[in-house]
């Protein structure tokens, strides 16, 4: 069973990955960060940000919020990838007349989801350090915090996107849909502006998209700043993650072959 | 191979039935067959007879309504995982890794295999590549090659393992001439040497060729079985082809005369029967089909004498196992169209 379950992921990061992907993910949120990082930080002045009792720099505060961007980025890239290929190009079908069982492919998958949120992650923390290692404050206690949002926030996208993959039938409707709801998650979050001081309907709209969670409870580990809100905003995502996660296992489990 | 034959048959089925959801009709209704080990099993019917439907409940992929599945000697269900690892398929569908080189994509499917030895994955895979003519491809990208070069690629990567059992769902669909007859004559070696093969397919030429058995499916349920030769015994019925090549275009009186040879013949065996007909193959070539050709030929040379025509050629052709299977499907009411096993 594990043996299965470790070739399954061996398998998806050998077909998944590859210079392109691996091109998009460190690219991507190279340009916020240095390049939308820097060129905002000169219409905002002087101006630093608050999170908690600290106050930082728009470069740190946004460097902090692409780390989750990021682990969503990766791994509904991946999981979305995986699931529309295999049941596509046949992949699935062959999987499961081996040696392989739904289960351990789910299993497989989520496995994989987590690698890739997280690593995805952790390559925008050492490449964004330069912008943060004045007011980032990493301690044993805030360490826990941080795995967990960027891990709970990858089941999340990579549940969320392996739903529309098993869901949406044509290539085109799945751009569409992804595109459309992934410039929500990206745009309507705490990863680019601060929710404080936000109109009141534009606040709900942040604290409807799990992206702001993972940020802020990232982002309150990076900074050691974590509060009861934090706390409260840890249950929020697992609640969310788990229920995603299980709709996906259905999904999964009810997808012809 | 067959290292864990413990019974006389690699596959047996009794009673199986698929019905999918509350369908009034079953797509696959009371089957009963079996499979010797190191043989190839022909498994023909027009499309949606439930051809694909029972590869799927025998390589897990889909749950029998009702009957029981022994293969190797043991319960499919219970014993699954264990079966499938010495199980290859090869699906109707295609299946492929779209980033992966052919290389890359053969030396996956060998670690997915289990083959964990790098040295014997690199063997496997060059004598692949060398034996299915992929040497030229080996570089590009599944998703860059022709449906053909694909095809090739998911047929060949399956001989990666060890197996003892192999489904072939119509794995020669898109396939050129030569590629096709080379992995026929590959099939044929694996099987000389244990290897039993489940073969689906269309083109009855294939099934002539390489099966050792043959069941005709049609509407779910196997309506003929025997080896081919059993099939044109029974089934032919004895009906032969005559071929009348002519050097000159026979005339309208002549093809009169032999359709009323034709027609006699037809009413005094069997008034309803339809073995008796003439056809043509192209403007000098008139066809006789017919019971039992052995009566008619001496009137019909009779005939063609009388006329003062020159024949070019003269041949009497046994049954095909199309005809075969034309006429077991055609008897059994063959609905075109109806798309039941899928």
């Amino acid at each position: 069973m594990v043996n299965n379950i470790l070739l399954l992921v061996y398998r998806n990061l050998v077909a998944a990955i590859d210079k392109s992907f691996l091109i998009w993910m460190v690219a991507f949120p190279v340009v916020y960060i240095f390049i939308v990082g820097y060129a905002y930080s000169t219409l905002i002045g002087n101006r630093e940000i608050n999170i908690g009792s600290v106050s930082v720099t728009y470069t740190s505060f946004l460097t902090s919020g692409v780390i989750g961007f990021n682990a969503m980025n990766g791994s509904s890239a991946v999981a979305g990838g995986i699931v529309w290929n295999d049941k596509r190009n046949g992949m699935l079908q062959q999987l499961l007349v081996m040696q392989f069982s739904k289960v351990q492919y789910i299993i497989g998958n989520l496995i994989t989801i987590i690698l890739i949120g997280l690593v995805s992650a952790a390559l925008i923390m050492i490449i964004g350090l330069p912008t943060m290692y004045k007011n980032a404050n990493i301690t044993l206690w805030s360490v826990p915090y941080i795995i967990y949002a960027l891990a709970s926030g990858s089941v999340f996208f990579g549940s969320f996107t392996i739903i529309l993959s098993t869901k949406i039938k044509s290539s085109e409707a799945h751009n569409v849909i992804s595109n459309g709801l992934f410039l929500f998650f990206t745009f309507v979050s705490s990863a680019f502006y601060p929710a404080q001081g936000l109109p009141g309907p534009l606040t709900i709209a942040f604290y409807l998209n799990p992206l702001t969670y993972i940020v802020d409870i990232s982002r309150a580990g990076i900074f050691s700043q974590i509060s009861a809100f934090t706390n409260i905003q840890v249950l929020i995502l697992g609640a969310l993650a788990a229920t995603v996660f299980v709709i996906a296992i259905r999904s999964m489990v009810s997808m012809k072959v | 191979m067959c290292k864990i034959q413990k019974s006389e048959n690699c596959i047996s089925v009794s009673n199986l039935r698929k019905r999918y959801g509350k369908a009034n009709t079953y797509a696959i209704n009371d089957i009963t067959f079996d499979v010797k080990y190191g043989s190839v099993f022909g498994f023909l019917g027009p499309n949606g007879a439930g051809k694909t439907t029972t590869v799927k409940i025998l390589t897990t992929l889909l749950r029998a309504t009702s009957g029981s599945i022994y293969i190797f000697g043991r319960q499919l269900l219970k014993n699954q995982s264990e079966i499938k690892k010495r199980v290859g398929v090869v699906s109707q569908n295609p299946s492929f890794e779209t980033n992966l080189t052919v290389e890359k994509a053969l030396d996956l499917y060998g670690i997915l295999w289990g083959l964990k030895d790098k040295q014997l994955r690199k063997e496997k895979i060059n004598k692949i590549l060398n034996t299915f003519d992929l040497e030229s491809i080996k570089s590009i990208k599944n998703d860059e090659l022709s449906i053909g070069q694909r095809r090739r690629v998911q047929v060949a990567r399956e001989f990666i393992h060890e197996m003892d059992l192999l489904f072939l769902d119509e794995p020669t669909v898109g396939l050129d001439p030569s590629a096709r007859r080379l992995l026929l004559d590959y099939i044929k070696s694996q099987v000389k040497s244990g290897l039993t093969v489940f073969f689906t397919t269309h083109i009855m030429e294939e099934a002539e060729y390489l099966c050792d058995q043959i069941a005709i499916m049609d509407k779910g349920k196997i309506i003929a079985f025997d080896t081919p030769s059993g099939l044109k015994q029974k089934y032919g019925k004895g009906t032969k082809t005559i071929e009348l090549t002519f050097n000159d275009i026979p005339n309208k009186l002549l093809i009169d005369h032999l359709k009323n040879i034709v027609n006699k013949r037809q009413s005094r065996k069997d008034p309803n029967g339809t073995n008796s007909f003439i056809g043509f193959n192209g403007v000098h070539t008139i066809t006789i089909t017919a019971d039992n050709v052995e009566e008619i030929i001496s009137e019909v040379l009779q005939l063609i004498y009388k006329d003062g025509l020159q024949l070019e050629n003269i041949s009497i052709i046994p049954p095909s196992l199309e005809e075969v299977f034309l006429s077991v499907v055609d008897k059994n009411g063959y609905s075109n169209g109806r798309e039941v096993g899928r």
